[in-house]
């Protein structure tokens, strides 16, 4: 019954399986995969059919790392919808009236939930195997990766799984999947980086698999007991949240509306009717729905990330000040994270909650609905993410050196409020094109990953394995906050001299053609975007939603 | 006041709506009656400018449902058939919402909302959040809703669906209420007896077409191409009766059943009396001659096949 005949499992399979996407997507996979290892294949011209270990390593890094990232960022999506997706079909109550068992239920929505991926990774083994032949890697390394793959893959998986079960919407469950699971990736990457192999076998085969099976039975007496005796299932009553009652229970982080800095994301509810000229949806966007499923998951954002950032503050900020821009790069992953969860279900939500056909017959213009759900999420976004700069601003006043530099904290800022604008631009376009939250949701992730991440990543790549040029590649990297970050001049670090200003600072790239340094190009480049970005959205949602749409 | 002309409504090959048109003057209630899927709610989402038709026409108080949808918006008040409610919102709150949505000055709302909750008898239910009232409390604050900008023009989709009987019964009295303040209602429903009562016409549909609208009594005559005469006979010679029945033109057919003989007739009221005339000219001892009376069921169900559903 747990993996035979397991009815979960069959109907998630047979859905998702039978699409003709999940085979063009496997495809493409493997393609652009084989593609890569046919760019990175030693010239036959210049002898042999060997390349350096270390190139082949660098293939094994890409291979490895990559795959690793794909499963941290592709198993929430798929896992976190698996039990919290009952919930917004309102046929959780069905299955769990069922006479299944708890842990068929879990196993099924698991097992569902990994399956397409274990197959796109398992997929990739025979390009795998090809690097081997070119030598400079060894067979059991390429074992312990897939091992590892697939035991991250399965961890991952149940977090994300955990979380669907503890939140009502998918959304909420994304989000605290995501970031549980980026420290334990980021670890595990820092672990496999390591120069040092002996620590690096001892962590992999003493380490990593208790810990993971320890994760694995917490979870599943957990969320076994979830399913079993349901908290979260019954009258319409209690999806009314009582903020003051939750409160009260709150561990950790207490929001209190009144107080600064948590009015500037969450203004107190009102006590009076609304001013004249008041844009209602904005209005109702910030004073009433933030909180609408309760705090606990902004609580839990608030809490992990001040957590997370104090070990980050200390090496990043105050040890080695020239890293401030890994800081950075920590806010503005945290922004990529947290920014899509309040921008991507503005209108999807809308349509999800029944209520677009009451808003749509208003007498609101399309401009003012789009522009007030774009300020109310950049407002919530920018809010949370500027929590994070606290910390840079208390370096920027202590560390003398980032001190004489401290136009260098303005560009930083002025990063972030940009970077703010584009993940909630993008949240709001794909909120505007998809049907349902959960699809604009990934469908942001991946277009922040693709304007964000990719640059950095596929510059890498593209300078070690083919002609790109210095200047190209900056110029490809002027919608990555992160390359924008490190190409803020900071004080370079030398050992000896510490204590002292060094006047030295690293290269600055510029894009070509223009003068402008990396950083300045980011800042006047993407506010321009996300405009074209926000016309688009308007655009979008006056044609298919407000002017008559096709069905509400 | 409401006006529809040839509205079609394809999905692919699916005709949801084909070639419909109606006709509601200022005052009526219009009661639009069909089985589940007939293209009822179709035809309403097309009038509150929410869907674009394939092809045809609309119009509310002169202005263009396709062309003009702001100007619709502003005339109409709507109440969808399944529609949610915001999370965290109290429901003066919501109502405060809608009505700013509408432009109304600050100065009026406040009269306005508290008029609309009295009226709907909502008033002890003001500080209550929206998403945690009952079914029946939410449908009155989403007609709330459709009243707060006072519109000539009302168009509730199944606004008593998935109430209990109680609950049905104030819907009922309140639409009653809401017709004597003058409003142009379009009310849908699949239960025709529910409408019966107040609505002043009605229109019967099914996949997708009109079959029947008007008045009741139009709509009854109109579908009844045989009027169903019943006729008691005091004494035993009840064959030379229905020979006599049979002979007139407008008698199709007479059955027998005990005393009473059951005749379809197809004439006006001035044949029917002819005909009571020369039965009695006959000497035929008439105890009782009348015409059956349908109920708006049987109406309803000798209309509809019962295909869609």
């Amino acid at each position: 019954m747990l993996f035979r005949d397991n009815p979960v499992l069959a109907r998630e399979l047979l859905v998702n399986l039978r699409a003709n996407r999940s085979f063009w997507l496997q495809f493409l996979y493997v393609l652009g995969l084989g593609t890569l290892v046919f760019m990175a294949w030693p010239n036959s011209e210049s002898g042999g059919n060997q390349i350096s270990s270390g190139a082949a390593q660098s293939l094994f890094d890409l291979f490895f790392f990559g795959q690793f990232f794909l499963v941290a960022l592709v198993t929430p999506a798929f896992a976190a919808g698996s039990i919290s997706g009952e919930k917004e079909r309102k046929t959780y109550e069905l299955l769990l009236a069922s006479p299944l068992k708890p842990s068929t239920i879990l196993v099924g929505k698991l097992l569902s939930s990994l399956t397409y991926l274990i197959l796109l990774i398992i997929s990739t083994l025979p390009l795998m195997i090809l690097c081997f032949l070119l030598g400079g890697i060894l067979l059991s390394e390429i074992v312990r990766a897939y091992l590892i793959l697939i035991l991250a893959a399965g961890t991952f998986g149940l977090i994300s799984v955990a979380c669907s079960s503890y939140f009502r919407r998918t959304s909420s469950a994304l989000v605290v999947s995501y970031l549980v699971i980026l420290p334990i990736a980021l670890a595990c990457v820092a672990m496999a980086r390591t120069r040092d192999a002996q620590l690096r076998d001892f962590v992999s085969i003493a380490v990593l698999p208790p810990w993971c099976l320890a994760i694995w039975s917490l979870v599943v007496v957990l969320v076994g007991h979830r399913l079993l005796h349901p908290p979260d299932v019954g009258s319409e009553g209690k999806e009314v949240v009582d903020e003051e009652e939750e409160m009260k229970h709150a561990i950790g982080v207490v929001i209190d509306r009144d107080l600064f800095p948590d009015k500037l994301f969450a203004p107190a509810k009102r006590t009076d009717l609304m001013p004249d000229g008041t844009n209602p949806v904005l209005d109702k966007e910030l004073r009433s729905e933030i909180f609408s499923q309760g705090t606990l998951m902004l609580r839990l954002v608030i809490q992990v990330s001040m957590f997370l950032s104090i070990p980050l503050m200390a090496v990043q900020l105050f040890f080695r000040p020239d890293w401030a821009g890994y800081y950075m790069a920590y806010v503005i992953l945290f922004n990529m994270l947290v920014g899509p969860v309040f921008s991507s279900g503005s209108i999807t939500l809308e349509r999800e909650r029944k209520t677009l056909s009451l808003l749509l017959t208003t007498l609101l213009q399309p401009g003012q609905i789009v522009l007030a759900k774009l300020l109310a999420a950049l407002r919530v976004s920018t809010a949370l993410t500027f929590l994070l700069t606290e910390q840079m601003l208390l370096a920027y006043v202590l560390v003398e050196e980032l001190r004489g530099r401290f136009w260098t904290l303005l560009v930083f800022l002025a990063i972030l409020v940009v970077t703010c604008l584009m993940t909630t631009s993008v949240g709001l376009l794909c909120s505007a094109l998809s049907r349902r939250t959960s699809t604009a949701m990934v469908l942001t992730y991946l277009s922040l990953l693709v304007l964000f991440a990719a640059p950095v990543a596929g510059g890498q790549f593209l300078a070690n394995f083919t002609g790109t040029t210095e200047d190209q590649l900056t110029a490809l990297q002027i919608t990555s906050p992160f390359a924008a970050a490190f190409s803020v001049p900071l004080p370079q670090h030398t050992e000896a001299l510490s204590y002292q200003v060094e006047v030295k600072t690293q290269a600055v790239p510029i894009i070509p053609g223009t003068g402008l340094p990396l950083w300045a190009g980011y800042l006047i480049f993407n506010p321009l975007l996300a405009l074209i970005l926000f016309g688009l959205t308007y655009l979008c949602f006056r044609w298919r939603w407000w002017r008559a749409a096709e069905a509400v | 006041m409401i006006e529809v002309k040839n509205f079609t409504k394809k999905y692919g090959d699916f005709t949801a709506v084909d070639d419909l048109s109606l006709s509601i003057g200022t005052g009526e209630i219009f009661g639009f009656i069909g089985p589940n899927g007939a293209g009822k709610s179709t035809t309403i989402r097309f009038l509150a400018t929410l869907l674009r038709p394939t092809s045809g026409e609309g119009r509310i108080c002169g202005h263009s449902v396709v062309q003009d949808p702001m100007a619709v918006r502003r005339v109409i008040g709507f109440m969808p058939d399944d529609f949610g409610v915001y999370d965290g919102m109290k429901v003066w709150e919501f109502l405060d919402f809608f009505a700013v949505a509408y432009e109304i000055p600050r100065v009026q709302r406040k009269q306005i909302i508290g008029k609309v909750l009295e009226l709907l008898d909502l008033t002890k239910k003001r500080d209550d959040y929206v998403n945690g009232l009952s079914k029946g409390m939410k449908q009155r604050l989403c007609l709330a809703k459709t009243l707060v900008h006072d519109p000539p023009v009302l168009i509730l989709d199944e606004p008593a669906s998935g109430l209990d009987p109680r609950a049905r019964l104030e819907m009922k009295a309140l639409l009653t209420t809401l017709g004597e303040m003058d409003k142009t209602i379009l009310v849908s429903s699949h239960i025709l007896s529910e409408l019966a009562d107040f609505c002043t016409m009605i229109g019967i549909i099914e996949r997708g077409k009109m079959l029947a609208s008007g008045t009741i009594n139009e709509i009854q005559r109109k579908i009844q191409s045989h009027r169903v005469l019943k006729i008691d006979i005091a004494g035993e010679d009840l064959d030379s009766a229905a020979q006599l029945l049979r002979s007139n033109p407008h008698v199709r057919s007479v059955e027998r059943f005990d005393q009473t003989l059951t005749c379809e007739f197809s004439g006006e009221d001035s044949d029917k009396s002819r005909l009571l005339g020369a039965l009695i000219a006959q000497g035929v001892p008439v105890s009782s001659f009348a015409e059956q009376e349908l109920s708006l069921e049987e109406v309803f169900m000798m209309i509809t096949n019962g295909v869609v559903s």
